[in-house]
C-alpha cells in the first residue's frame, strides 16, 4: 500500500493528534499514583518455571510435517515471525501473552513483527495481510473469531507461510490451512474449577456461577466443564444462579451483591475469570462477610487473584497460562526443521490453592 | 391510587397517555415493588434496599446531567467515557491524596464538558455528533493514561465508597443531595428557565437576548462533572480503577432513565423526579431478573419494552 498524496485534512489531523499527545503527556508528567514508591512489578513472563508445558499427546493423535504442509524448510534463527494479537493489551492475559512472544523471540534471535487488531476482526484480517506483505516467513495468530479466515489463509498458502494459531482455534483444516493450534482446554478448566469448588464446599449446598461474556466460546466451555463435573461428582451441589458478569470486575460485584441478597444460603461462587471473582470479593466485603464465609473459585491465575487466596478470600484459582512464547516458537522450530508436530497442542495448566499460593505467586501473571 | 384510578376513568386517550407519561414511571416502580414483595424471597429487607440504592446511585447522578442536556434539546454520549476518564485520573493522582486527585478529576471532566459545549454552542455541531467525538476520544485518553485496571488502597477513597452516616451510605446521600440541587436549579433559578427556553426554541431564545452559548457550555460542563462524580464513586466502591469497562453503555442507561422518566427528547421540559424514578425502575427490573436467575438477554428485552412504552406515552403528548 502506497500513499503518496496527502489529503487536505492531513494537517488538521496531525494537529489534533499532537494536541491529544500533549494532553496525555502533561497529564502524566506530574502524575503520582499510589504505586510510584514501590518497585515495579516483576516482568510478567520472565517468572521462573511459569512457562507453558504441553500435555503429552495421546498415541495416534494427528501430526503435521513440513512436507505434508507444502512449505520450505528454513532456519528459525534469522527468520521473520509475524504475530497478530486479537485484543488490545489492556488485561493481564493479553499483556502476558504478547510479552511472552516478544521475550522468546528476543531469546532466540528471531525478528518479530507484531500487530494488534484492537478487537476488530476486519482489522485483524488486514493486520495479517500486512504482516505477510512485510515479509513474515512464519505466522503466529491469536484469532479474535474462529470464522472468516479464508482470505488470509489463501494469501498465506500462496506464499507458503506456515501459521500457528494460539488461544483460539480457527475453523479450517489443520496441516493444510494452518499447522497447529496451541491452547488451554477450557472445558477441562471448568472441570477442575468444579473439583476446587467441591473440595471447598464439601460437595453440598448452593453455588452461583458468574458467566463470562455471552456468545463467547470460553464462557460456554468453562460452564460446560463445571456443570458436567458437578453433576458427575457432587450431585448435592446445586447451581442456583447463572448470571453474566461480562468478564468485568464491576459487573461481577453488582451481580454478586444481588445474588447473595436473594439467596442467603449460597455457599460458593464460581467466577469464569479472575476479574469477576475479585468483584465478588468486593461484594462480600461490602456485605460484611468474612473471608471464607462464601467460597470463591476463579479461572485465569492473575497475581491479584492468587493474592486473594493468600488473603483467604478466594479458595482456588485454575490457571489459564498466557505465556505462549516458548511453546509457539518450539513448535515452529521443530516444524521448520522438518520434524512432525502435533496438530492440537493442549497446554497443561496449573492450579493455585491455599497450599501453594504463597510460594507460587511469582508464577502468576 | 384511588385518585389515579379516578383520573383514568374518562375514556379520553390523550389524557390517559398524558397521565402515563407523567405518572407511568412511578406506577411502574410501585408495580415492581409489589410484585417483588410477593415473589422474591428476602426482598423486604433494609439490606436489599440499601444494595439497590447503592447500585443505582451512579446511574442517577449521570442521568441528572443527561436530563439537563436533554432539556436543551441536546444529548451527551460522552458520559460513560468521562466516568472512565475520572477513574484513570483518580488512580493517576491519588499519590497526592484524595482531595488533589478529585480536583484533577474535576479539571479533566470540565475540560471534556467545555469541549462538548464549545462544539455545540460555537461551532454549531449537532450534540449527538459532538459528544460522539468526545465519547470515543475520552475513553481513548482514559486508556492512554491508565492502560489497565489498577487496585487502589487509599483509605479515604475506600470509606467514600463503602462508608455511611447513620446507616445511610455516602453514595446514596450524595446522589440525593445532587438530585435535590439539580431539581432546585431547574425549577427555581434563572439559569433553569434559560435552559428550558433554549430547549424550547434556540432561535427564539437568541432573539430574546438570552446568553444561549454561555448556558449551553455550562450545561455540558455540569453534565460532565456529574458523570465524573459518578465515575469516582463507582471507582471508590470497587476500590479499583478500571477504565476499560467502567461506564460502558452508561450513556444509554442514562438516556433511558431520562426518557422513561417523562422528559421529552425534544427539549424544553425536564422532569428530575421522573428521571430518578426512571433509573430506579430500570435498576429494579434488572434486580428482579437477576434474582430470579433469568437469562441476561431478558433484561435487555424488558428494558426495550419499557422504553417503547415510554416513547409511546411521549408521542401522545407531542401530538397534543
Amino acid at each position: 500500500m502506497q500513499r503518496t498524496t496527502h489529503r487536505p485534512h492531513f494537517l488538521a489531523r496531525s494537529v489534533a493528534v499532537a494536541l491529544a499527545t500533549a494532553v496525555a503527556l502533561t497529564a502524566t508528567a506530574c502524575a503520582k499514583s499510589e504505586d510510584d514508591a514501590s518497585d515495579k512489578k516483576q516482568s510478567a513472563s520472565s517468572a521462573a518455571g511459569a512457562e507453558q508445558k504441553a500435555v503429552t499427546p495421546k498415541p495416534g493423535s494427528k501430526t503435521c510435517t513440513i512436507d505434508a504442509y507444502g512449505a520450505k524448510k528454513l532456519d528459525l534463527k534469522g527468520a521473520t515471525v509475524g504475530f497478530s494479537q486479537s485484543e488490545k493489551e489492556a488485561n493481564p492475559f493479553r499483556i502476558a501473552e504478547t510479552q511472552s512472544l516478544k521475550d522468546e523471540a528476543q531469546k532466540r534471535g528471531v525478528k518479530l513483527l507484531t500487530a494488534n487488531a484492537q478487537s476488530q476482526f476486519s482489522k485483524q484480517i488486514t493486520d495479517v495481510q500486512d504482516l505477510l506483505a512485510k515479509g513474515a516467513d512464519l505466522l503466529v495468530v491469536a484469532p479474535l473469531n474462529s470464522d472468516g479466515w479464508d482470505p488470509v489463509l489463501q494469501a498465506a498458502a500462496a506464499k507458503k507461510v506456515p501459521i500457528v494459531t494460539i488461544d483460539r482455534k480457527i475453523n479450517a483444516e489443520a496441516c493444510k490451512d494452518y499447522v497447529s493450534f496451541i491452547a488451554s482446554d477450557f472445558v477441562e478448566q471448568g472441570r477442575r474449577a468444579a473439583d476446587q469448588m467441591i473440595e471447598a464446599t464439601g460437595g453440598k449446598g448452593e453455588v452461583a456461577i458468574l458467566l463470562g461474556a455471552a456468545g463467547n466460546n470460553v464462557t460456554t466451555e468453562r460452564t460446560k466443564g463445571f456443570k458436567e463435573r458437578v453433576a458427575e461428582k457432587a450431585p448435592g451441589l446445586k447451581v442456583v444462579a447463572e448470571q453474566t458478569g461480562d468478564f468485568a470486575r464491576e459487573k461481577g460485584q453488582q451481580v454478586t451483591e444481588q445474588l447473595i441478597q436473594s439467596n442467603p444460603g449460597i455457599k460458593g461462587v464460581y467466577a469464569e475469570n479472575d476479574e469477576m471473582g475479585l468483584g465478588a470479593v468486593a461484594a462480600l466485603k461490602g456485605a460484611g462477610k468474612k473471608a471464607g464465609d462464601i467460597k470463591i473459585v476463579t479461572v485465569d491465575g492473575t497475581r491479584n487473584a492468587v493474592q486473594g487466596i493468600v488473603d483467604g478470600w478466594i479458595s482456588g484459582v485454575v490457571e489459564s497460562n498466557p505465556r505462549f512464547g516458548p511453546l509457539a516458537f518450539e513448535t515452529l522450530d521443530t516444524f521448520t526443521r522438518g520434524e512432525p508436530v502435533a496438530q492440537d497442542i493442549i497446554i497443561e495448566d496449573g492450579t493455585y490453592n491455599a497450599d501453594n499460593a504463597k510460594q507460587d505467586i511469582g508464577k502468576a501473571f | 391510587m384511588a385518585e389515579a384510578a379516578l383520573r383514568t376513568a374518562p375514556p379520553d386517550r390523550a389524557r390517559l397517555l398524558q397521565w402515563l407519561q407523567t405518572y407511568g414511571v412511578y406506577a411502574g416502580v410501585a408495580l415492581l415493588l409489589v410484585v417483588n414483595t410477593v415473589i422474591t424471597p428476602h426482598f423486604l429487607s433494609a439490606e436489599n434496599f440499601r444494595t439497590q440504592a447503592v447500585q443505582v446511585a451512579p446511574v442517577v447522578i449521570v442521568a441528572l446531567g443527561m436530563a439537563l442536556v436533554i432539556g436543551t434539546e441536546g444529548v451527551d454520549l460522552s458520559v460513560g467515557a468521562v466516568m472512565a476518564l475520572a477513574a484513570s485520573v483518580t488512580a493517576l493522582y491519588l499519590g497526592y491524596g484524595l482531595l488533589p486527585a478529585l480536583l484533577a478529576v474535576a479539571l479533566f471532566a470540565a475540560g471534556v464538558g467545555f469541549a462538548n459545549g464549545a462544539l455545540v454552542a460555537f461551532v454549531g455541531v449537532q450534540p449527538i455528533v459532538a459528544t460522539l467525538a468526545l465519547m470515543v476520544g475520552g475513553r481513548g485518553l482514559a486508556l492512554v493514561l491508565l492502560p489497565q485496571l489498577e487496585d487502589l488502597r487509599n483509605p479515604q477513597l475506600a470509606s467514600l465508597g463503602s462508608g455511611d452516616v447513620l446507616g445511610v451510605p455516602y453514595l446514596i446521600l450524595i446522589a440525593a443531595v445532587l438530585a435535590l440541587l439539580v431539581a432546585f436549579v431547574v425549577r427555581r433559578t434563572t439559569f433553569g428557565r434559560q435552559l428550558l427556553a433554549i430547549g424550547d426554541s434556540r432561535p427564539a431564545a437568541e432573539l430574546a437576548g438570552l446568553p444561549v452559548r454561555r448556558v449551553l457550555i455550562v450545561v455540558y460542563v455540569v453534565c460532565a462533572l456529574l458523570a465524573a462524580v459518578a465515575g469516582v464513586l463507582a471507582t471508590a466502591r470497587l476500590q479499583a480503577s478500571d477504565p476499560t469497562s467502567l461506564g460502558n453503555l452508561m450513556e444509554l442507561s442514562a438516556i433511558t432513565a431520562v426518557v422513561v422518566g417523562g422528559t421529552p427528547l425534544t427539549g424544553g421540559r425536564v422532569n428530575i423526579a421522573g428521571t430518578v424514578a426512571g433509573a430506579v425502575l430500570i435498576q429494579l427490573l434488572t434486580a428482579t431478573l437477576i434474582k430470579h436467575d433469568l437469562p441476561p438477554s431478558w433484561t435487555q428485552i424488558a428494558q426495550a419494552v419499557v422504553i417503547v412504552c415510554a416513547v409511546y406515552a411521549a408521542r401522545g403528548r407531542g401530538k397534543r
